[in-house]
């Protein structure tokens, strides 16, 4: 019985780390570089959440929304703002890609972290729940109302996001792009508007992570840390860039902690998807859905 | 010429005068070192400067310490040891202070006070509980607060009473949390044998302890003990309270991290913190002298809500440091090290001086009085919560109520 609880809230857990994970996965799918800024996208949804429900008395349903538009613009203004340096017109600076992308979003992180520390305050505030159940059994499990409907809310989102990708035009455009930027661009798609998108498309999923824990996690400026560490072992050992992989090792990530935590010990419990990650980097480099890829 | 020597004499005189003049209304300096920033508890830094304004603005209206105003320079050292030695440094031997105070987590209290140590200069512990702080023995350290022993002494008591068999506790991994559960055990076999005490280490950081509440579903404990400081503390409580382990008809849940008191513990908390039993430094109830009244009022005029005790450990810390110049003399930190330790000192809680047996409890206010009670309703001021025990009266545990699920 204590071993299927486990699971189930380890899949829980993991669904969460995959609506992280996978926004990080695309960025650096389409452009070969880390977003260290990324666990303050989460940040900022999880804040716009209970601020506007709490204080402008907004209904959680209708903040959700609010704070997924709010992660999209801080993922659409980083975009257009910090990396389009990247790849527009910018090789006359001598920028030199990988350094660039780790100080201009670390230097975000670290931005965004003090600017809502010193505006909004260092105290944690818990976001309203999405239900009054504050506890109910389903069979043999115990949960909120709310943890129940997060946890379907981030089925829909995954699989929608992997519809999106998989079927609509602009997914398409997205994996070209992935593949060979410039043979995408050859090919007549915009190469920039496809990057613009993954941001967005990143931002919204790390603010309604973020958003939906808000009445778990009780939002501090610090929330994101934690969750940005943990996406990038995710992201390392599904593999570099595969949204699949990602999806499984957050799942895996979810179940292995919550068991190890249990049966193993409780205070190594952040340590166990480190030791899986090595593991797979002595074993199988490319992660769990990577390929082996070179360049000549 | 010798006009002219006059003249030069004169006006040195009159320069050195002026100079003598300037020293004795300079500043005194007091170096506060406290979390003002995450990873820290931001929430009792914030506690302990409102302590330290209140206080200095009333020592500083009533003319001073020695016709001197106190200045206090702030130092955020996020709760982490590091930086607060780092900030110590700094205060010490930058802003030449005086005498440093304000800690108020463990960890950051021990880095701390080797650098006062390493210096001489008179450390006055506002809130870190852990006993290793006074076991070091250092002569410059001072300890007007609570310490892990007193309240693991007066949990073992309110266990002993209610004759529970089976306790779980969670401690933070941290110098305090785990300092309190090891010495929660010990006290636990003298005064209730019987039961069986376990703690748990959980990550001070963490966001998830929903593994380590999973296992007491299946075989609840009698009671849960919080040994963890917020934000950890809450979700931890919101974890317990959703998988229905405890407060429950069941399981009893009491803290010792006497966080109920926290301004921001009801937002946080909701529910979870109903029927909570909870062991406390301060209470609408005790009996408190003239000034601590004052600063009590004072307070709540300005922050709209109840006091909590570390409002009034601020306002001590900083008071000791102002009587020990008074009776010094002098701000020579030896002379004021002389005077804490000699002091019968008068504050806003009460009259108290510092033991000097060596061990937890040296240079420690011994029988620093504490009380037990019971929050009854969400939102529940703490004025309106039920005391089951009083400063130095029996524990009342039929007063008690358990959640009916």
């Amino acid at each position: 019985m204590l071993a299927l609880d486990l699971f189930v809230n380890g899949l829980i857990i993991g669904l969460y780390y995959a609506l992280m994970a996978v926004g990080l996965s695309m960025i650096f799918g389409i452009l070969k570089v880390v977003n260290f800024a990324h666990g303050e996208f989460y940040m900022v949804g999880a804040y716009a959440y209970t601020l506007i429900s709490l204080n402008l008395g907004v209904s959680p349903w209708l903040a959700l929304p609010i704070a997924a538009a709010a992660g999209g613009a801080i993922g659409w203004l980083t975009e257009r703002w910090l990396m389009r340096p990247l790849y527009t017109g910018y090789g006359s600076w001598g920028l030199m890609k990988d350094e660039y992308a780790v100080v201009v979003t670390f230097g975000l992180s670290l931005l965004l972290i003090n600017l809502f520390d010193k505006v909004i305050g260092p105290y944690p505030m818990r976001g309203p729940a999405l239900s009054d159940v504050t506890r109910m059994s389903i069979g043999p499990f115990m949960m909120s109302g709310h943890k129940l409907i997060t946890a379907g809310l981030a089925i829909v989102l995954i699989v929608g996001l992997a519809l999106f990708i998989k079927r609509s035009l602009w997914g398409r455009q997205i994996q070209a792009v992935a593949q060979n930027r410039l043979g995408a661009s050859i090919a007549g798609i915009d190469t920039a508007r496809a990057s613009c998108i993954v941001f967005v498309a990143s931002g919204v999923l790390a603010a309604i992570a973020g958003a939906l824990l808000a009445p778990v996690i009780n939002p501090a400026p610090d929330v994101g840390i934690f969750p940005a560490i943990k996406s990038y072992v995710i992201v390392v050992i599904g593999g570099m860039g595969s949204i699949p992989g990602s999806i499984v090792a957050a799942l895996i990530l979810g179940v292995l902690e919550s068991f190890g935590a249990v049966y193993l010990s409780y205070d190594y419990r952040d340590t166990y998807g480190l030791v899986l990650l090595i593991l797979i980097l002595l074993f199988r480099p490319q992660g769990l859905f990577g390929e082996r890829s070179r360049e000549v | 010429m010798r006009q002219l020597r006059y003249v030069l004499a004169a006006l040195a005189a009159g320069v050195f005068s002026t100079a003598g003049h300037a020293q004795s209304t300079e500043p005194i300096t007091i170096g506060v070192s406290i979390a003002q920033s995450p990873p820290g508890s931001v929430v009792q830094g914030t506690q302990v400067k409102d302590g330290v304004e209140i206080i200095a603005k009333i020592l500083n209206d009533g003319g001073g310490v020695l016709g001197r105003p106190l200045k206090i320079v702030y130092e955020d050292n996020q709760g982490i040891p590091e930086k607060g030695r780092a900030a110590v440094e700094k205060l010490i031997s930058r802003d030449k202070v005086v005498a440093l105070t304000g800690g108020h987590q463990s960890s950051v209290c021990l880095a701390e006070i080797d650098v006062a140590h390493r210096y001489k200069v008179p450390y006055i512990n506002t809130n870190c509980w852990s006993d290793d702080i006074r076991t070091k023995g250092y002569p410059e350290v001072f300890n007007p607060g609570n310490y892990n022993t007193r309240v693991s002494s007066a949990m073992a008591e309110t266990i002993a009473a209610l004759k529970v068999k089976n306790v779980v506790a969670f401690a933070e991994n941290t110098d305090y949390g785990i300092g309190q559960a090891k010495v929660l055990a010990e006290f636990l076999k003298k005064m209730a044998p019987d039961t069986n005490y376990k703690y748990v280490a959980l990550d001070r950081a963490g966001k998830d302890f929903t593994p380590a509440v999973l296992p007491l579903r299946a075989n609840p404990p009698d009671m849960v003990v919080n040994i963890m400081l917020p934000p950890a503390a809450y979700i931890l409580m919101n974890q317990l309270y959703e998988q229905g382990v405890a407060p429950s008809a069941k399981t009893w849940f009491y803290d010792g991290a006497g966080i109920a008191d926290y301004p921001d513990f009801w937002q946080n908390v909701k529910e979870a913190g109903k029927y909570m039993l909870a062991f406390g430094l301060y209470h609408p109830q005790m009996p408190m002298p003239e000034l601590g009244q004052k600063v009590a009022k004072i307070y709540q005029e300005q922050a709209k809500h109840e006091p909590n005790r570390l409002i009034f450990q601020a306002a001590d810390s900083v008071l000791l440091i102002a009587r020990a110049i008074e009776q010094a003399k002098s701000t020579d930190s030896a002379a004021m090290i002389k005077a804490l330790q000699d002091m019968q000192f008068e504050g806003v809680r009460g009259k108290f001086s510092f033991s000097k047996e060596p061990g937890y409890g040296f240079q420690q206010w011994v029988d620093i009085p504490y009380v037990t009670y019971q929050l009854t309703e969400v939102n529940q001021p703490l004025s309106k919560t039920t005391l089951i025990q009083a400063t130095g009266q029996p524990l009342q545990t039929d007063k008690l109520v358990k959640p009916s699920n």
